[in-house]
């Protein structure tokens, strides 16, 4: 699992999120009582303090889950929606999006965010706690106690350490090291056992720890014999000297401050004499002028990897050149200002080839002393050998300081080698921005529909102006046309797939990380990650998968001991295996837990008043079960940051409807629970079925038709206003569409006076719908109904047809 | 997979995993005399280091990463 891969998901997710609950606390502050509304921002940040969780970024999370507790209070209508909450849920959505922003460019949240998340979290507690009204002595008081607290903590390492120095530093840093950097930090890091766990890397922190001058490693106890080692866990003791600001160390280490000892030897000073009396001799800092001669070279290497990258703007090469001067101006020695002179010379016309040439030859020494350490030797070759030199982790501090000893020559010597191994391997593929492939599909769309209407062209010369030979040809033309246009259309589509796994990646690590925390040992099986589907279908699956898992995890399997009494594995197991059934994909989640409890789900959904209580008696266990589906089930008693909130499966479902998918819930008690979730392949073309009822046409979804049968009016039943009739020994209720749309007409009987009647699966139950007319099957891109036909739910939208007609498109399921 | 097992070493190489931790330790294991190359090296997860560590295998070649080498050369615990 490749975590930037994760990293850049949830960034693009969380953005998605985020722009939605903006827009739903805008609506919502207009109409503070709508009750879906308030469902769909709560889900909104449901998922997102959900997604927040796969990662450590603590003040976001605090932010958000503090957020989602004062919504949830809001949905279940305990308070009431006033101007500070709005206020401040807004301002807590702000402060999440300025984290995200900074996620995307850092990969990490910057400490002094800590600070302002306890700030905005706290500020949305205190109107949980006060009922919506802010007290009178505001928020701000509680939060700058809060960043007090904070800033304590952080002063803390700095200052208790005082003048005693730590047998560690001692034995890991030898003393003329110590000698050598009075004014240096040496820390050491004692990482977690369990680090490895979490994703950590302790040696990657300490080596990019800010400044470095010499890292040792060593172990926190003895170390163990080979045999009995256990390489998952951390016994790593890093100890490191870093010539930088405390503060910067402790910043560097902020997610594990617990495991950091910092001293600073400055204050070390005075209980060494020896090392005391050698400082003021040593070179402690380097002088103000060389500082800034080493940073205005960075400043022109940065230029020399501006000029390299591909794609360059214009107007960029002359700020390089202006940047050029005014450094070699700020360097302002003689060999500068001559080369300054020089760059004016240069033609203005002069290529960004040209520039970088005469920029690599001419770059100032690093030391105008004629200092002679290993640093002196960067290479210079070309503008390519210096990108690895800016690439790699720990560019300056290196060539700066030259007690870095055997860091120095070794690091230069390896910057050149890897940039053109790298530049040799290619990847031949296209990256293309989605809309551009929407667009395509949007081509293809209108295509199919404009070559629909040429077998009308045929039809119309043959009956209209009698050219039986022009139809013919026609119909040919159609016929070739027809090919390459699904042909074509197969290839976009083609495109568009994506393999499922992609979203089931993610799940490895959630099982993980949950199964953990619960204490469960789970065992995750994955089959078919390789099936293909629809990116847009995939990306919709995403957070109702990760639902389902959740609940499995929390609700199903049971926990070791458990198991263990019951005769099963103490390991649980959950499968997803995904697979392709005709023309949609079929993703079934499987675990061997406990299953669902019909009896307890009829009394939760009786006790939350989702059903009456002689209803859920009369319920069947299989029906039973399908009540956590209900909005706002939970059979939770207490809320935790996995479930328990009622929005689990409600979310399910309706992401899996919006898709044109439908889930099937099976549970054995006491053996496990099974969830098979049916998508279409792809939502971009609609294949339906064109049926007439009072001389107009009307689309009925392919997937939804079971049959078309006749039924002679003599097999139908009346009862009461019911009518029935029975096919292949089962008994079908009948309904007329004519009366099902307030028609005019009754429906036509055929010359051997029979009924065309069209049978539609519904929810699991056959209903047939007596129409007129049959015509063919037609593909089709539906549109969704706009405006203020939007509210119309008995037809799924509508389509354009060849002959330049609008096809209604019903949706059965709600007009029925 | 960055690790390649060979007849008379592991070739660690580019970005090293904490995956590949108990591979690589079961593998030295079972050496005679474990060696290891870490010439085409970027990056050793701490995991790996710390198995390293432990077994202390011949190192075959250079070790590019300064820190790396720093670390291998530290007396043995």
């Amino acid at each position: 699992m490749n975590q930037t891969e994760l990293l850049d998901q949830f960034i693009q997710e969380a953005r998605e999120c985020l722009e939605q609950v903006g827009q739903r606390l805008l609506e919502v502050e207009k109409s503070p009582t709508d009750a879906e509304l308030l469902n769909d921002l709560f889900r909104l940040v449901h998922t997102l303090k959900g997604n927040c969780g796969l990662f450590e970024f603590k003040p976001l999370e605090r932010v958000v889950h503090a957020g989602e507790d004062l919504l949830d209070r809001v949905r279940n209508g305990t308070l009431a929606y006033n101007d500070h909450i709005a206020d401040a849920l807004l301002e807590a959505m702000d402060f999440t999006v300025q984290m995200v922003d900074e996620i995307e460019q850092t990969s990490q949240i910057d400490s002094q965010a800590d600070g302002r998340s306890s700030a905005v979290a706290a500020r949305l507690r205190t109107l949980l706690q006060n009922g919506g009204k802010l007290p009178g002595t505001p928020a701000p008081a509680q939060a700058a106690a809060t960043a007090a607290n904070i800033v304590a903590c952080a002063a803390a390492p700095e200052t208790t350490p005082a003048a005693v120095a730590p047998a560690w530093l001692a034995t890991a840093l030898s003393a003329e090291l110590i000698k050598a950097h009075p004014n240096a930090v040496a820390w050491r890091y004692r990482p977690d056992a369990e680090c490895f766990f979490k994703g950590e890397d302790p040696w990657l922190l300490a080596k990019q720890a800010p400044a470095i001058l010499h890292l040792s490693i060593g172990s926190q106890s003895e170390w163990p014999s080979a045999a009995e080692i256990d390489c998952y866990q951390c016994m790593l003791e890093l100890i490191g000297l870093s010539d930088a600001p405390v503060a910067y160390v402790n910043e560097h280490f902020r997610c594990m401050p617990e495991q950091l000892e910092v001293v600073e030897l400055s204050l070390l000073a005075p209980a060494k004499p020896d090392a005391g009396t050698a400082a003021p001799q040593a070179p402690a800092k380097p002088p103000a002028h060389a500082t800034m001669r080493k940073r205005a070279l960075q400043l022109w290497d940065d230029q020399m990897a501006l000029l390299a990258r591909p794609g360059l703007a214009t107007g960029t090469l002359s700020a390089v050149r202006m940047a050029l001067r005014g450094l070699l101006m700020a360097i302002g020695d003689e060999p500068a200002l001559r080369t300054a002179a020089e760059l004016q010379t240069l033609p203005g016309t002069a290529s960004a080839v040209a520039v970088v040439t005469w920029a690599t030859l001419h770059r100032p020494v690093e030391h105008a002393e004629g200092d002679t350490t290993a640093c002196a030797a960067m290479p210079t070759g070309s503008a390519a050998d210096l990108d690895p030199v800016l690439n790699s982790p720990y560019p300056a501090y290196l060539g700066a300081s030259g007690a870095a000893g055997t860091g120095g020559p070794d690091a230069s010597r390896r910057n050149g080698a890897p940039a053109n191994n790298e530049e040799s391997g290619h990847q031949k593929v296209l990256k293309v921005g989605q809309e551009k492939i929407d667009r395509l599909m949007d081509l293809i769309g209108e295509m199919v529909v404009a070559k629909n209407a040429l077998p009308y062209l045929a039809q119309r010369a043959e009956t209209v102006f009698q050219q039986r030979e022009l139809a013919r040809e026609i119909k040919a033309q159609y016929a070739v046309i027809n090919r390459i246009a699904e042909d074509m259309q197969h290839a976009i589509m083609q495109v568009r797939m994506m393999p499922v796994g992609t979203v089931f990646q993610r799940f490895g690590r959630l099982v993980r990380d949950l199964s953990k925390k619960l204490g469960k040992d789970v065992q995750l099986v994955i089959e078919g990650e390789e099936t293909e589907a629809d990116k847009n279908i995939i990306e919709a699956l995403a957070d109702p998968l990760i639902h389902i898992l959740r609940n499995s995890l929390d609700h199903g399997i049971e926990l070791p001991e458990i198991r263990r009494q019951l005769g099963k594995t103490p390991q649980g197991t959950i499968r997803v295996a995904a697979r392709q059934e005709s023309d949609r994909v079929v993703i079934e989640i499987n675990d061997d837990g406990a299953g669902i409890d019909p009896q307890r789900i009829r009394n939760k959904a009786i006790e939350r008043g989702l059903i009456p209580a002689d209803k859920a008696g009369s319920l069947s266990d299989n029906d039973a079960v399908q009540l956590i589906f209900l909005p706002g089930f939970s059979t939770a008693d207490t809320i935790s940051d996995l479930s328990g909130r009622g929005v689990g499966m409600d979310v399910v479902r309706t992401a899996v409807e919006r898709i044109n998918g439908h889930c099937e819930l099976s549970s054995t008690h006491g053996r496990g629970t099974r969830l098979r979730l049916s998508l279409p392949l792809s939502m971009a073309v609609t294949n339906v079925m064109i049926i007439e009822a009072g001389s107009r046409r009307f689309g009925v979804p392919m997937d939804m038709i079971v049959e078309t049968v006749r039924v002679h009016h003599d097999d139908i039943h009346h009862f009461k206003q019911a009518r029935t009739t029975v096919l292949r020994g089962r008994i079908v209720p009948l309904r007329s569409l004519h009366d099902l749309l307030a028609l005019d007409d009754k429906p036509h009987l055929n010359e051997e006076g029979e009924h065309a009647v069209l049978v539609v699966r519904l929810g699991g139950e056959n209903v047939g719908l007596l129409v007129d007319h049959f015509h063919g099957a037609t593909d089709i891109i539906l549109k969704p109904l706009e405006g203020v036909l939007a509210g119309l739910t008995g037809f799924a939208g509508t389509a354009l047809m060849g002959d330049g007609s609008v096809l209604m498109v019903l949706n059965p399921k709600e007009l029925v | 997979m960055a690790i390649r097992y060979l007849k008379k070493h592991a070739a660690l190489e580019d970005i090293v995993t904490v995956e590949d931790a108990e591979t690589l330790l079961e593998w030295l294991k079972k050496q005679t005399k474990p060696a290891v190359n870490l010439s085409k090296c970027k990056h050793l997860h701490a995991a790996i280091l710390q198995v390293l560590l432990v077994i202390r295998p011949q190192i075959v070649g250079e070790v590019p990463d300064p820190w790396i080498a720093l670390a291998l050369q530290s007396p043995a615990a």
